[in-house]
């Protein structure tokens, strides 16, 4: 059974990206695409009933050295896109990787087989929810957008099958990367999941996309860098592979000081693939990928591989200086990119900043590292996962209404297409408001921040930007002429199922979170501390105000009735939205001072010599304050003056 | 049962309490300007005229966001009179804020366009405030929790009275006086024709007067929180910065958006980051 | 008198609209706000939009351009709306009402309920015509025009609705 489990969740992906790549019809296609999506979303759904669990595979058939083959694979694909493209950034980082990895499987003569292989704990089981339901549906609604999108790109060959395959791939590498015990074997997937990262980015293969997907390639690669020489650290210093197993890491088993510059590079490698500052450029540069792609990378795959790896060794570092700088570094990237999310005018770059801002809050939670904060990080994970996905599916949908990703083309969308802008704005609303889970995440993330004030005070800041870019946003969308009876659009299936699965998915999660809570969440939570040391739990109950903090989330969800925020938000907003109505005889001009050229829903006046004049409402960017030419230069110098600290915690302050 | 009396009785007596204020602000501005004033039940008189009049719209949206307004603003009042969480109060007066905002834009008009932005402004220098005092009161009492601040003998203001001044230009912010009329102004002088609430007529803008009417009990509430025993001196202090604002309008001229952020950025953050790190070092967390 | 209608005397808020006055009765009618006059007693506010307006307070003699502009505007007031006409030249055109461009008083364009006479009206008479036009919303007598949606025409229409 667990075999099978284990097999469907990783290597059915693989399998069926195969047959994709091998059909070239689009309806077989799309069905293979389908059955894949539910298989997955059934495997996971098992897991979940089935509970924890550990694996190793049968020693029958070597997998190590399969595994060990790939790596130098993917490295060598490496090489090759670096010489092809000229990249060498690409190259260099290749190198910094290959050498070591040559070098500790050569040199070294590393046997690295720590048992279990596999272990499927509590938080495992959330990420793999998360990854084969949010990230399944993702791969649903690609089956239409990629023929759409190569109609409007009048493409003579398609090359939807090789779309596909990447993206079904991906789904199979984030669950194996979930799984892994074995550190070498993680970071095998973690090189997978870079490779598929690259190729969806380069997909349309425009120069502005190779040059992107570069960039994407050799920032992971110094985390990958990072990461390779954290296992031969970890190797020569703890001596031997039960050094290389993750329970083993957290849970306490591998002591000594030594243990944190490893965790401190594991943190780096995390932050590289969150796309935390400074290495934002490559998540805003991946935004010229079809949108299916920014789905998945910013929802359910990559950027949460990077904080599931921080958060994951938390316990490693709890009670540490590093783990106060792991919180500094997060609380900071949540407000720089909050704040530079202002002056964006495309829509997808907003989300991107967004994305940076809540994967910054989630790290700088597991940096803050108490059992609420752990808690308030996969809260977040869980939320963020569904808002985002939800977001960049609406993107995609509007920029196939309308094709154009800018914000100002998307004035008036609420006339155009009233149940993609409906969807868009619940989406929306759950970033930032009440009752919404993302806002319970930064509620329990601000009572679990009194360890850490600094971080605490970068919450606020962050939280007060946040409400300003959606609500704009969301302002052009709804700006409508006085009519009344907006006709609805129509949608595909492909479209219109995932898109109000995550729309109900927000609503049926976000009311349901007590007892998802108590059956999940806070047994997850348990799985990342179970592993902190006595010691670092007796120097919490030194702190003064650590009485509320300790005991858990599962007191703050209890101590407030969540429920009676949704009744309050159903008086609120949806029985107006659904009783209330307006006559055509109540409707009036806006006013104009009386220069309107003619009819209720006229937006034209009359100006110098009565000629007819459209007018234009454009939105505040305030690219002189919050720009990205304003913000940058500061904003990089801190954020890699941050990880310097970062590191450098790891390496002196024992 | 008890709590749903309480419930009932805010609902019904905070537009009340709230209508009448402004009556006496309305009445103190023009002695202070040289002028008699309206009778005291003016906001009443101009409240129920508005009821009265056509329920004119230029879009459903921008009826359902101004209802929404009222409703997360008495939600909001209701944690305060409840002791809930203060984080929930802040985060339930966000959101108000924000479904005004969205009610001015939710029409392609230009006035309640810049009216909007400019209201969107305003939650920005005064959110993180609001923030910083939930963290503050985190920081004091170890809980977000109101009736932690109630309960407490020693009056809040002893310790976080940088916090209280930074509250008091929220203050000036929400009931939309000089220098901070910015969004929309009760005066004449208002240069662009009536900024966020240009759009909204008659029974519309009369559930707006009724939400500024909530809003100035619940802000005025939070000030006496400073002063939570006994509650009679908190009411004073709150009746106190209630007038301070109305002269304070009087002798200030209208300032731009940008300035307010700046200034709220600057030396409001500077008051409330101050503060806490105050407070943490006397508790000794560093 | 019900609530409503008490409210409404005591709080007419007025939008002033100059169509193309000498700018005299202009002066008149903002030296009403002054602390002399102090038009506040009464509940009046100059308003300066005609969605929150129940007055429309007209100076100047109307035009074929502002014609069509405090057109526009008496639509966005909504009932019940009262019109004044301040000044000789609002009342009937004054000395303008034989220029080539000029269409006479604000009735051409729109039911005036109130006319008060000077050159320019004085505040005291512009006072006393806000009170006048009080007693007629008090009084119930309304009548206001609306625009046929099928027509296109005018139609004059006399509303009980607005008298409670």
């Amino acid at each position: 059974m667990t075999d099978w489990m284990m097999a469907i969740a990783i290597l059915l992906p693989v399998v069926s990206g195969l047959l994709i790549l091998a059909v070239r019809n689009y309806f077989a296609r799309g069905v293979i695409v389908v059955l894949t999506a539910v298989v997955l979303i059934a495997n996971s759904l098992l897991f979940a009933t089935k509970g924890p669990m550990t694996y190793t595979p049968s020693p029958g058939f070597d997998w190590a050295t399969l595994i060990a083959v790939l790596d130098y694979a993917i490295l060598v694909t490496y090489l090759v896109i670096g010489f092809k493209y000229r990249n060498w950034l690409v190259l260099l980082f290749t190198a910094t990787q290959l050498i070591p990895l040559l070098y500790f499987e050569f040199i070294m003569k590393a046997h690295v087989h720590p048992e279990p292989a596999f272990v499927v704990d509590h938080l495992a089981i959330v990420m793999t929810l998360i990854i084969s339901i949010i990230g399944s549906l993702i791969c649903v609604y690609a089956i239409r957008y990629m023929r759409d999108h190569e109609e409007h790109l009048h493409l003579a060959k398609s090359r939807q099958s090789r779309f596909l395959f990447w993206l079904v791939l991906f789904l199979g590498a984030m669950n194996g990367l979930v799984f892994a015990n074995n550190l070498v074997w993680l970071y095998f997937f973690w090189e997978v999941t870079t490779l598929c990262c690259f190729m969806l980015i380069a997909h349309d293969k425009t120069k502005i996309a190779l040059e992107n997907a570069a960039r994407a390639l050799w920032m992971n690669a110094t985390g990958g860098t990072a990461f390779i020489l954290g296992i031969i650290y970890l190797y020569v210093t703890q001596g031997g592979s039960s050094a290389l197993s993750v329970q083993n890491i957290i849970g306490g088993n591998v002591h000594g000081a030594a243990m944190l510059l490893p965790v401190a590079l594991l943190c780096y490698t995390g932050c590289t693939k969150a796309a935390q500052m400074p290495f934002q450029s490559w998540l805003l540069g991946a935004m010229v990928a079809p949108t299916p792609v920014s789905a998945l990378l910013h929802s359910s795959t990559m950027v949460k591989a990077g904080v599931y790896l921080v958060l994951r060794f938390a316990p490693a570092y709890a009670g540490t200086y590093l783990s106060t700088a792991v919180a500094i570094v997060g609380a900071f990237t949540f407000f720089g990119a909050s704040a530079l999310a202002i002056s964006q005018t495309t829509g997808k770059r907003v989300l991107a900043y967004s994305t940076i801002a809540n994967l910054g809050l989630i790290i700088a939670c597991a940096g803050i590292n108490t059992p609420l904060s752990i808690a308030a990080a996969i809260l977040l994970i869980i939320f963020h996962a569904i808002s985002k996905g939800l977001l960049f599916l609406c993107a995609g949908a509007i920029e196939h209404q309308i094709w154009s990703r800018e914000i100002e083309d998307m004035e008036g969308l609420a006339a155009k297409a009233p149940l993609v802008t409906l969807i868009t704005a619940a989406g929306m609303l759950s970033m930032f408001l009440p009752p919404f889970g993302m806002l319970l995440g930064k509620w329990v993330a601000l009572e679990a921040a009194y360890k850490v004030p600094l971080a605490a005070i970068f919450f606020v800041l962050a939280s007060s930007l946040t409400i300003v870019f959606w609500t704009k946003w969301l302002g052009r969308l709804l700006e409508v002429m006085p009519k009344l009876g907006w006709p609805l659009e129509k949608l595909s299936p492909s479209y219109s199922v995932p898109l109000w699965t995550l729309f109900i998915g927000i609503f049926v999660i976000g009311i349901g979170i007590g007892p998802i809570y108590s059956s999940f969440i806070s047994s997850a939570t348990s799985n990342v501390i179970s592993g902190m040391s006595a010691i670092v739990a007796s120097s919490w109950s030194d702190i003064a105000l650590t009485s509320s903090g300790a005991k858990g989330g599962a007191a703050v969800l209890g101590l407030f009735p969540l429920w009676s925020l949704y009744v309050v938000l159903g008086i609120a907003l949806v029985l107006p939205m659904l009783f209330m109505g307006l006559k055509p005889t109540q409707l009036r001009q806006v006013y104009l001072c009386g220069e309107q050229s003619g009819g209720v829903d006229t937006d034209e006046w009359l100006a110098e010599a009565d000629v007819k004049t459209k007018f234009i409402l454009g939105g505040y960017y305030f690219q002189g304050t919050v720009g990205e030419k304003a913000m940058n230069p500061w904003v990089n110098t801190v954020a890699i003056l941050l990880l310097a600290v970062m590191i450098g915690c790891g390496v002196f302050v024992r | 049962m008890n709590e749903l009396t309480i419930v009932i009785a805010t609902i019904v007596l905070a537009p009340i309490v709230g209508g009448l204020l402004f009556g006496i602000d309305r009445r103190i501005t023009a002695r202070l300007q040289g002028r008699y004033g309206p009778p005291i039940l003016q906001p009443f008189y101009d409240f129920f005229k508005l009821l009265g009049k056509e329920g004119i719209a230029v879009s459903k949206m921008q009826f359902v966001w101004i209802y929404c307004y009222l409703i997360l603003m008495i939600a909001s009042l209701l944690c305060l009179v409840l002791r809930a969480d203060f984080l929930v109060l802040v985060f339930l007066l966000g959101f108000a804020g924000v479904s005004l905002v969205l009610g001015g834009f939710s029409t392609k008009s230009p006035y309640s366009h810049f009216g909007a932005n400019r209201e969107l402004l305003q939650i920005l220098a005064y959110e993180p405030v609001l923030l910083l005092l939930a963290v503050g009161i985190y920081a004091k009492n170890g809980t977000f929790l109101i009736s932690a601040i109630t309960a407490h003998e020693e009056p809040m203001l002893a310790s976080l009275w940088p916090l209280f001044l930074a509250v008091l230009y929220v203050l000036t912010i929400k009931m939309r006086k000089s220098p901070f009329d910015i969004a929309t102004s009760h005066h004449a002088h208002q240069e662009i024709v009536k900024g966020i609430t240009t759009e909204f007529s008659g029974p519309f803008l009369a559930i707006y007067e009724l939400t500024e009417w909530y809003e100035i009990v619940l802000l005025l509430g939070v000030i006496a929180l400073f002063w939570a025993n006994p509650l009679w001196v908190g009411l004073l202090i709150a009746f106190a910065a209630f007038l301070l604002e109305l002269v304070v309008d009087n002798i200030a001229a209208r300032m731009t958006a940008r300035w307010m952020v700046r200034l709220s950025w600057s030396i409001g953050l500077f008051l409330g980051i101050v503060n806490i790190a105050y407070l943490y070092m006397t508790k000794g967390v560093f | 008198m019900g609530w409503i209608t008490k409210s409404r005397v005591k709080s007419p808020w007025i939008m002033h609209f100059d169509n193309s006055s000498c700018n005299g009765c202009d002066i008149e009618v903002l030296a009403c706000l002054t602390p002399l006059y102090d038009v506040e007693r009464f509940g009046i506010v100059n308003m300066g939009n005609p969605k929150h307006a129940d007055v429309l307070l007209i100076t100047g003699p109307v035009n074929r351009r502002t014609g069509r502009v405090l057109r526009n505007l008496y639509d966005q007031v909504p009932n019940p709306k009262m019109v004044i006409a301040v000044g000789t030249c609002a009342s009937s055109g004054g000395v303008f009402h034989n220029c080539y461009n000029v269409l006479g008083g604000v009735d051409k364009v729109v039911p005036v309920d109130v006319y008060v006479p000077g050159c320019a009206a004085r505040p005291e008479a512009i006072i006393d015509a806000v009170v006048i036009a009080l007693g007629e919303l008090a009084g119930g007598r309304r009548h206001f025009w609306v625009k046929c949606p099928h027509c296109e025409q005018d139609h004059e229409v006399t509303d009980q609705r607005w008298t409670i």
